[in-house]
C-alpha cells in the first residue's frame, strides 16, 4: 500500500476514537497481511474508489462493540443498550464512516482523491475475511474497553 | 546384524586366522567389511551404527560430488558420502531409486552414512596383526589407512573413518581447501540437480567432509541470527566468503556464536552504495545494463528499497537516458519505518554527486529530490511475499532482498518476476547474488553486475 495513505487512517482512526470516546487509545504495531484473516464478530466495512479500489474493515468483538457503543451514548446522555441492538448497530456504523471520512479528507488535502460508499455491518460468528491479490494494512487499536482492529486493504488503480 | 552370526564368524575366523608366526589368539578388534573397487576393505565396529540398505537421498545443492545428498534415518537427517566417489574409484551410479549397500558411521561428532559397493561380513581379529599401512595402497590416501590386515586369506585395509569423515585436523592447509571451494564454485554453476548428481569422480574431492560439516553449521547460524538463507542465489558468494573466513578465523572458533559474528561473516555482502545515493561510477554500471532503447513507458519495480536512496539514483539515471520516456516505478518495503521516510528523503549537499545536482532542490531540512522525480516513484508499504497488482515490467530491481527470504519466498518471487516482465525486461539483484537460470530468461554479467534479460 502507498505510503502516504498510511498515516491519514492511523491518524484520523485515533483521533476519532479519543475524541467520541473521551478516553486513552493506545496504537498497537502495525502490519501487514495478505491471507484470509478471521473476524472478531462485528465488521463494519467502508468501500473506497476514485486513486484507488479497496476497503477500509472495523473489526471488533460483540463485546467490544457494545462497549463502545454504549460509551459513545452515554457521552451523548442516551440509554445504554444491553445487546448488540439496531440501535448499538448504527453506533458502530456511525464510527467507522468517521474515522474513514476523516481519513479520506486528510488524504484530498495530501492531493489524492477517493471516494467512500456507505458503510455495511456485518455480525456473526466464524467470520473470515479474504482479499485477492490485495495485502492489508492491519492497524490494531487497543483501549479499555476492548480492541478494535482497522484493517486496510486498497490498492492503486493500475 | 545379528550378534550370533557374528560371534559365530568371529570364532571362526579366529580359528583360520593364523598368518605369519603371530597366532592370533584372543580376538579384539572386530570390523565390518565391504568392497569398493573390487578391493576388501574394513571400518572398526565400533564406529558402525548399523548396516543400511540406503535408498532415495535427497539431493542437497553445491555440495561436493561425494556428497549423494541427505537422508532420512527413521527421522534422523545423516548425510551420505559416497566413498567410491571420494576416494576416486571406479563405480556405475546406481539412480536415486534404487538401493544402495552402506553403513551408518557413528564418529565423534556425528552420523554419517557411506555408500560402498557391497558389504562383505563381520570380521574378527587380533589388533595385534594389524600391520601399518604401506604406501603401495596407492588407491587411497595413505593418511585415511589405519593398517592392513589379512584374514582367511584376503587382505583387507582398515579404514581411519574419523580421519575420512571426522572433523578437520589442524594441518589441513588453508590453500588446498580454498583451492578446493573455488573448485567446487566453478563447478556447482547452478546445474539443476539430476545434472549434478551424475557427476561422481572429481579429482581434487578427498578430504572435504569435514568442510561440508562446518559450511552446514554456518549456514544453519546465519539462518538464525541474521534470517541469512544460503541458498542458489547467493551460494557461491558463500562459498568463497567460507573460504575467506576460515583462513580469518584460522586456529578459532569457525562456527558463529553471536549476532556480531554472523553480521561479521555478512561483511562485504551487500552492494555498492547501500543506504547512499549511487556513485557516478556505479551508477554508470547499472546504466549499462538498460536496453539502448526504451518504448514511451518504463516501468519498473524495485521491492526492498530500504530508505529510497536505491530508488532515487535510478529514477535519476532512468531520466537521464530515457528522457522521452514516462519512467514509473514501484518501490517497496516491509520495513514501515525506512519506508515511511522515502518520499520525503532528504540529504545533505555533501552527499550529493554532481551527477544528481539538476534534480534536487533545497528545502528548509535539506536537499530532497524534485518534485519531477518524486512523481516517477510510488513507494508502497509492502511485504514481497503477499500479494500485489502490478503492470508489466520492464527492470525488476531487487538488491540484497532475497538473501533474506526463504527459498520458498524466492521461488514465487521469481516466478513473480518472470510473469511480470516484458520480453527484453531485465532484472539486477545484489552485487553477491545470482539470477538462477530460468528458461525464460537468460543470465549474464556485464559491468560485474550480474543481471538477467527476458527472451
Amino acid at each position: 500500500m502507498r505510503v502516504e495513505y498510511i498515516n491519514p487512517f492511523v491518524e484520523s482512526a485515533y483521533s476519532v476514537l479519543t475524541e467520541v470516546l473521551n478516553m486513552e487509545v493506545h496504537r498497537g504495531e502495525i502490519y501487514l497481511k495478505s491471507n484470509s484473516m478471521s473476524v472478531l464478530g462485528v465488521a463494519a466495512i467502508v468501500g473506497l474508489a476514485g486513486d484507488v479500489e479497496g476497503r477500509v474493515l472495523f473489526d471488533m468483538s460483540q463485546a467490544t462493540a457494545i462497549n463502545v457503543a454504549n460509551h459513545m451514548l452515554k457521552e451523548m446522555g442516551m440509554e445504554a443498550i444491553e445487546t448488540f441492538s439496531e440501535m448499538g448497530k448504527a453506533t458502530i456504523t456511525e464510527l467507522a464512516n468517521m474515522i474513514t471520512g476523516q481519513a479520506v479528507t486528510k488524504l484530498h488535502n495530501l492531493g489524492f482523491s477517493f471516494d467512500l460508499t456507505p458503510p455495511a455491518l456485518f455480525t456473526g460468528d466464524n467470520m473470515e475475511v479474504s482479499d485477492h491479490k490485495v495485502e492489508a494494512l492491519i492497524v490494531p487499536i487497543e483501549m479499555s474497553l476492548g480492541k478494535i482492529e482497522i484493517n486496510v486493504a486498497i490498492r492503486e488503480r493500475n | 546384524m545379528s550378534s550370533v552370526t557374528q560371534r559365530s564368524r568371529a570364532n571362526r575366523t579366529d580359528r583360520s586366522g593364523e598368518h605369519g608366526k603371530e597366532k592370533t589368539e584372543s580376538i579384539d578388534f572386530k570390523m565390518v567389511t565391504f568392497s569398493l573397487g573390487g578391493k576388501d576393505y574394513g571400518i572398526d565396529i565400533m564406529k558402525v551404527k548399523e548396516i543400511a540398505r540406503l535408498v532415495n537421498f535427497t539431493y542437497v545443492p553445491n555440495t561436493p560430488s561425494f556428497v549423494r545428498g541427505v537422508y532420512n534415518l527413521r527421522g534422523e537427517i545423516i548425510s551420505i558420502i559416497d566413498l567410491r566417489a571420494l576416494f576416486n574409484l571406479p563405480f556405475v551410479q546406481k539412480p536415486n531409486s534404487e538401493e544402495e549397500s552402506g553403513l551408518i558411521l557413528r564418529l565423534d561428532s556425528n552420523l554419517i552414512g557411506i555408500v560402498v559397493d557391497k558389504i562383505d561380513k563381520v570380521v574378527g581379529i587380533s589388533s595385534e596383526s594389524i600391520q601399518p599401512p604401506h604406501p603401495i595402497f596407492g588407491d587411497i590416501n595413505i593418511k585415511y589407512i589405519s593398517g592392513v590386515v589379512e584374514n582367511d586369506g584376503r587382505l583387507y585395509i582398515i579404514l581411519d573413518a574419523e580421519r575420512i569423515l571426522g572433523k578437520p585436523e589442524a594441518n589441513d592447509s588453508i590453500e588446498a581447501l580454498l583451492e578446493n571451494n573455488r573448485a567446487l564454485v566453478a563447478e556447482q554453476d547452478l546445474k539443476p540437480p539430476p545434472q549434478a548428481m551424475q557427476q561422481n569422480t572429481r579429482p581434487e574431492a578427498t578430504g572435504l567432509g569435514d568442510d561440508t560439516q562446518f559450511k552446514t553449521f554456518v549456514i544453519e547460524e546465519l539462518k538464525a541470527l541474521e534470517n541469512f538463507y544460503v541458498g542458489e542465489v547467493n551460494q557461491a558468494w558463500f562459498d568463497l566468503r567460507f573460504a575467506e573466513w576460515k583462513k580469518f578465523r584460522e586456529g578459532k572458533q569457525l562456527q558463529l556464536r553471536s549476532q556480531d559474528d554472523a553480521r561479521a561473516f555478512l561483511e562485504g555482502f551487500l552492494s555498492p552504495c547501500t543506504g547512499q545515493l549511487w556513485t557516478t561510477e556505479y551508477l554508470d554500471r547499472i546504466r549499462g545494463l538498460l536496453p539502448d532503447k526504451a518504448s514511451r513507458l518504463f516501468n519498473v519495480w524495485n521491492p526492498g528499497c530500504g530508505r529510497g536512496f536505491e530508488t532515487y539514483s535510478l529514477a535519476v539515471c532512468l531520466k537521464n537516458k530515457f528522457p522521452d520516456s514516462q519512467v514509473k516505478i514501484w518501490a517497496s518495503d516491509k520495513d514501515l519505518l525506512n519506508i515511511s521516510s522515502a518520499p520525503n528523503l532528504v540529504f545533505a549537499e555533501k552527499d550529493v554527486p554532481d551527477y544528481y545536482k539538476d534534480h534536487v532542490t533545497q528545502g528548509k531540512n535539506g536537499l530532497s529530490f524534485s518534485q519531477k522525480i518524486k512523481e516517477m516513484i510510488l513507494f508502497e508499504y509492502h511485504d514481497v511475499g503477499n500479494h500485489h497488482a502490478l503492470p508489466p515490467m520492464d527492470m525488476v530491481l531487487a538488491r540484497d532482498l532475497l538473501s533474506w527470504m526463504k527459498q520458498e519466498a524466492r521461488y514465487k518471487f521469481f516466478d513473480e518476476s518472470q510473469e511480470l516482465l516484458k520480453s527484453g525486461g531485465i532484472i539486477v539483484l545484489g552485487a553477491a547474488e545470482k539470477v538462477p537460470e530460468r528458461d525464460s530468461w537468460k543470465t549474464m554479467e556485464k559491468n560485474s553486475v550480474f543481471f538477467a534479460v527476458k527472451s
